[in-house]
């Protein structure tokens, strides 16, 4: 790992520790608990790599933390969808299927179209961040056709994440298509991009909201 | 390659549509859902429909007092104020029809609308367009689609009936002594009370509808979107 490298990581640890701490305090974290655990995940993985580069900066614990973290984006984006279209049975029944069609595209097209093997794992991770970011975009286009009032949280979480997870796909088809000679120039683009959305998750959970509207306000008509 | 370009596409998508997503408005649109009670707001939206239908009926027969007093100029004058407020009604009615279209998705099912009928409207196109809409109804199965059909003739009805009433203000602006075109105009404000019939008709259902999901969970949920922190 190289100095910038690092440095670049103890950057975004700082970043993700002020995230955490806004979650906390602003009363965010219930407001989407896998994106929490993402967070707590990326934060763990950050530091084991870091911290003791040794033993787990190597390419077996980089494959097993991006399968967490795939299922943990994943998570966040369905747990998003759901907590904006609960509440909305007939917009919630668009948005299931919609979301499982996604879903069950992403899959079998991941199934069928890679190698089955441990080693080419990696090989998985574009087909799955685009899944990802398509659930994502599934979510906010029927927020967008339904009017439904999703909070500023989970509208920065989704304005976040997927232009970062669009980063890192590039990141990973310049991996696959100039090989590792290109490893730093990926590593370092894929750092930045993802140090510039922490930094703008921390400063949309710090930022304080318009207060709670009053209980029973007179609404107009229509 | 593939990839790449999908998630160009899903990312240009999102940040379009979420970045031009206004929290504030959408907030603005439920508020009536969510916190007034569904009788208060039926009640508010009956006295202002009547009050514009009232107020356009009111300027019609000034106008046909001034035409039958000799005085054209003046008739001609209250006749357009009569027309401007019926064009004032009919956008508020087409942007709540729009509203509703967009409320009528969120439920489940809708309580249904009897299937259009022509026998009280007074205008040719409206008729049609009312018979055609009764046909198709028998052909619609869903309680949803059929309310969104009611939904598509009240706004081309409403869309007739602004049209019919500028003509006829052309009509009698040419010849003001010539009775047809204040007829038409009578025609069509009777068509558009018929239409605002329908319209507080449609609301009711929908607000039923709405009141009948899960009025506790949505409160709640509004409560957690509108205080964003929990």
């Amino acid at each position: 790992m190289s100095d910038l490298q690092l440095l670049l990581a103890h950057l975004v640890k700082l970043g993700l520790v002020a995230l955490l701490g806004g979650m906390l305090v602003r009363g965010r974290v219930g407001l989407c608990w896998a994106f929490f655990f993402y967070v707590l995940a990326i934060l763990v993985g950050n530091s084991l790599v870091t911290l003791a580069p040794q033993r787990f900066f190597n390419h077996s614990f980089w494959v097993l933390k991006q399968g967490v973290y795939d299922l943990l984006k994943m998570a966040v984006a369905i747990e998003l969808a759901w907590r904006a279209f609960a509440a909305f049975p007939g917009a919630w029944r668009t948005a299931r299927i919609v979301l499982l069609a996604i879903a069950a595209t992403g899959s079998l097209s991941l199934a069928w179209l890679t190698p089955r093997s441990y080693q080419t794992l990696w090989e998985w991770q574009p087909g799955a961040v685009t899944a990802t970011v398509w659930l994502l975009t599934a979510t906010a286009l029927l927020v967008v056709f339904y009017q439904v009032p999703i909070g500023n949280w989970q509208r920065a979480i989704m304005l976040g994440l997927a232009p970062y997870l669009l980063v890192f796909v590039t990141a990973l088809s310049m991996l696959r298509r100039h090989g590792w000679a290109v490893r730093d120039g990926a590593s370092l683009l894929d750092a930045l991009a993802y140090l510039g959305v922490v930094l703008f998750w921390a400063w949309a959970a710090w930022r304080k909201d318009a207060p709670r509207l009053a209980e029973g306000r007179e609404g107009s008509p229509a | 390659m593939l990839e790449l370009v999908l998630s160009s596409v899903a990312c240009a998508a999102l940040c379009y549509t979420l970045g031009r997503y206004n929290r504030t408005l959408a907030l603005q649109r439920w508020q009536f859902v969510l916190n007034a009670p569904e009788e208060r707001a039926l009640e508010s939206l009956r006295r202002r429909v009547e009050l514009d239908t009232a107020l356009a009926r009111q300027a019609l027969d000034a106008a046909e007092r001034a035409r039958d007093a000799r005085r054209p100029a003046d008739a001609i004058t209250v006749l357009r104020v009569a027309l401007s407020l019926l064009e004032e009604a009919g956008a508020d009615r087409l942007t709540r029809l729009r509203a509703m279209a967009v409320y009528s998705r969120m439920v489940r099912a809708i309580r249904p609308l009897p299937a259009p009928s022509p026998a009280p409207f007074r205008g040719t196109q409206l008729k049609a367009a009312a018979a055609v809409g009764g046909f198709f109804h028998g052909f619609l199965v869903g309680t949803q689609e059929r309310f969104r059909l009611w939904l598509v003739l009240m706004g081309l009805g409403v869309r007739i009936v602004l049209r019919g009433g500028r003509q006829a203000v052309d009509g009698a602006i040419r010849e003001p002594a010539r009775p047809r075109p204040w007829a038409a105009f009578a025609a069509g404000l009777s068509d558009f009370e018929a239409l605002d019939a329908s319209h507080l008709a449609a609301f009711e259902a929908l607000a039923a509808s709405l009141a009948a999901v899960d009025r506790g969970g949505r409160l709640e949920l509004w409560e957690r979107i509108a205080g964003d922190s929990r």
